[in-house]
């Protein structure tokens, strides 16, 4: 399917209404979030660039599981479990880092290869012979996207990412992504919300306007979102080279000038795909990145995220990312906000859901996405919490 | 068992990590991880290998030296050839 083939149409009457507010803080829901969303959808956990050479590593950490990219010898890049085969520890303990040589592991030092295979146990004669590969490091399930790496630590409902991202193969392709090399360190914070306000806010454009006067600046009345269609969402806004009122924008919309590959009709563009159930992608002239929220509690997440630019940049494509990365710093502090506000209201007696608007069926969407992989979402009253996962399968057996 | 046929190249490599300056960033791992490989070729003794994994925590840590300190026969850049 190509991206002019995807069925983005808002229906004519549609259900206004969002997820019952019990679903933004169900310590039982959280659990089956965890199992049925995190662990069984693809996931990015760094950029090729984050492992530009062999020994180079990055950690990823999500909801009780941990992975290790590394690239090994023959500049392979890899997904392991972080997770000793003899007692479990961390194999490398910081989030990223190079090794020389092979992968030790801090507790009682077995190295493992950086193909994952095991070079060898420490105090070998304390050991009967040990296969290498039935000991190596266990594989997590890896597919790189256009440099993006994924890993999913289940098997799940979803397909290779290539066939998921299919739809914007094209576009995505011109950015020459793959190519890109990082900006900074990979981000994080937590937020004191639940994982779904962050993506409530982000899932529609209708709060621009009023939240976010920079992004509103820059390209305000060309914005427009395509709602999630088979797991993938898409919005785009193109800036005007004139009428910008502030400051960092001006000087933006002024410096920015796109890589000679670029083609013409996106080199004005902002363009970003949500990819479920918590991450997206967005590209400018300048950038690729990505960012994504992942649950600590049901009343915190971890909000991470990853910029990176053209490796041959010259200063005033520097001068323009700058500015980018200023206006993109104060939309993510607005955000951050208007999640607090959408997620305390849950707890509210008198909250009665949402009200959405024909700008936010990105929501929606979202939602119909969720209640597909987890039809507990339909119950409109909270369940006893103990009553929460066998409620879901026998709901979801009835589906089936 | 099956018999691992040597690879020169792979060989070079580790002998030149297990003679790693002493002091350089993450040198003790990268000792103590060839001194495995040698010692998985029978070429390093089970006694010098745990001296390096003793000092692969530390940088600074000379394995030589400990294993001098020790009564552990160290293996010499001459040691350590292909063959």
């Amino acid at each position: 399917m190509s991206m002019s083939e995807r069925d983005v149409r808002i229906p004519e009457d549609w259900d206004r209404s969002g997820l019952p507010g019990w679903c933004y803080h169900s310590p039982a829901l959280l659990e089956l979030e965890k199992e049925e969303l995190f662990k069984t959808h693809w996931q990015i956990a760094c950029h090729v660039s984050d492992v530009a050479e062999p020994g180079d590593y990055h950690t990823f950490d999500l909801c009780g599981e941990r992975a290790i990219i590394v690239r090994d010898k023959a500049g392979i890049v890899r997904a392991f479990h972080n997770i000793c085969r003899h007692r479990g520890s961390r194999v490398v303990a910081n989030e990223k880092g190079h090794c020389r040589n092979a992968l030790v592991c801090p507790f009682h030092g077995w190295v493992y290869n950086l193909d994952g295979t095991l070079r060898g146990a420490a105090r070998p004669d304390s050991f009967p012979e040990l296969d290498k590969h039935e000991f190596g490091l266990k594989p997590v399930e890896c597919e790189i996207w256009h440099g993006f790496v994924f890993v999913r630590f289940k098997a799940g409902p979803q397909p290779s990412v290539a066939d998921l991202m299919r739809p914007f193969e094209e576009e995505a392709a011109a950015y020459r992504m793959a190519d890109k090399v990082p900006v900074d360190e990979i981000w994080t914070e937590e937020t004191p919300v639940n994982w779904k306000s962050v993506r409530d806010v982000d899932n529609e454009g209708y709060h621009v306007a009023m939240a976010h006067p920079a992004l509103q600046d820059l390209y305000g009345p060309s914005y427009f979102d395509e709602p999630f269609v088979d797991g993938v969402s898409r919005s785009f806004a193109e800036f005007s080279r004139d009428g910008a009122r502030r400051w960092a924008v001006r000087n933006y919309i002024k410096m920015s000038r796109p890589p000679e590959y670029l083609p013409e009709h996106l080199h004005q563009a902002w363009v970003y795909y949500g990819i479920f159930p918590n991450a997206v992608i967005a590209m400018t002239p300048e950038t690729a990145l990505f960012y994504q929220e992942f649950p600590v509690s049901t009343g915190a997440s971890l909000l991470r995220s990853g910029t990176y630019r053209h490796a041959a940049e010259d200063r005033q494509q520097k001068a323009a990312r700058y500015l980018a990365g200023r206006i993109d710093r104060e939309t993510v502090e607005e955000d951050i906000q208007l999640t607090i506000w959408s997620n305390e209201s849950m707890e509210s007696s008198s909250f009665e859901g949402f009200y959405l608007s024909d700008l936010e069926y990105g929501v929606r969407s979202h939602h119909d996405h969720l209640r597909d992989v987890l039809p507990v979402y339909n119950v409109e009253h909270a369940p006893r919490e103990e009553d929460v996962t066998s409620l879901n399968a026998s709901l979801g057996d009835n589906v089936g | 068992m099956t018999k691992t046929i040597l690879d020169p190249d792979e060989f070079a490599q580790q002998r030149k990590v297990i003679f790693t300056d002493i002091g350089l960033p993450g040198s003790g791992y990268a000792r103590y991880s060839a001194a495995m490989y040698f010692h998985k070729l029978g070429r390093l003794s089970l006694d010098l290998l745990e001296i390096y994994r003793r000092c692969s925590k530390w940088d600074h840590e000379d394995p030589v030296i400990l294993a001098s300190l020790e009564g552990v026969e160290p293996v010499t850049p001459d040691e350590l050839k292909f063959a």
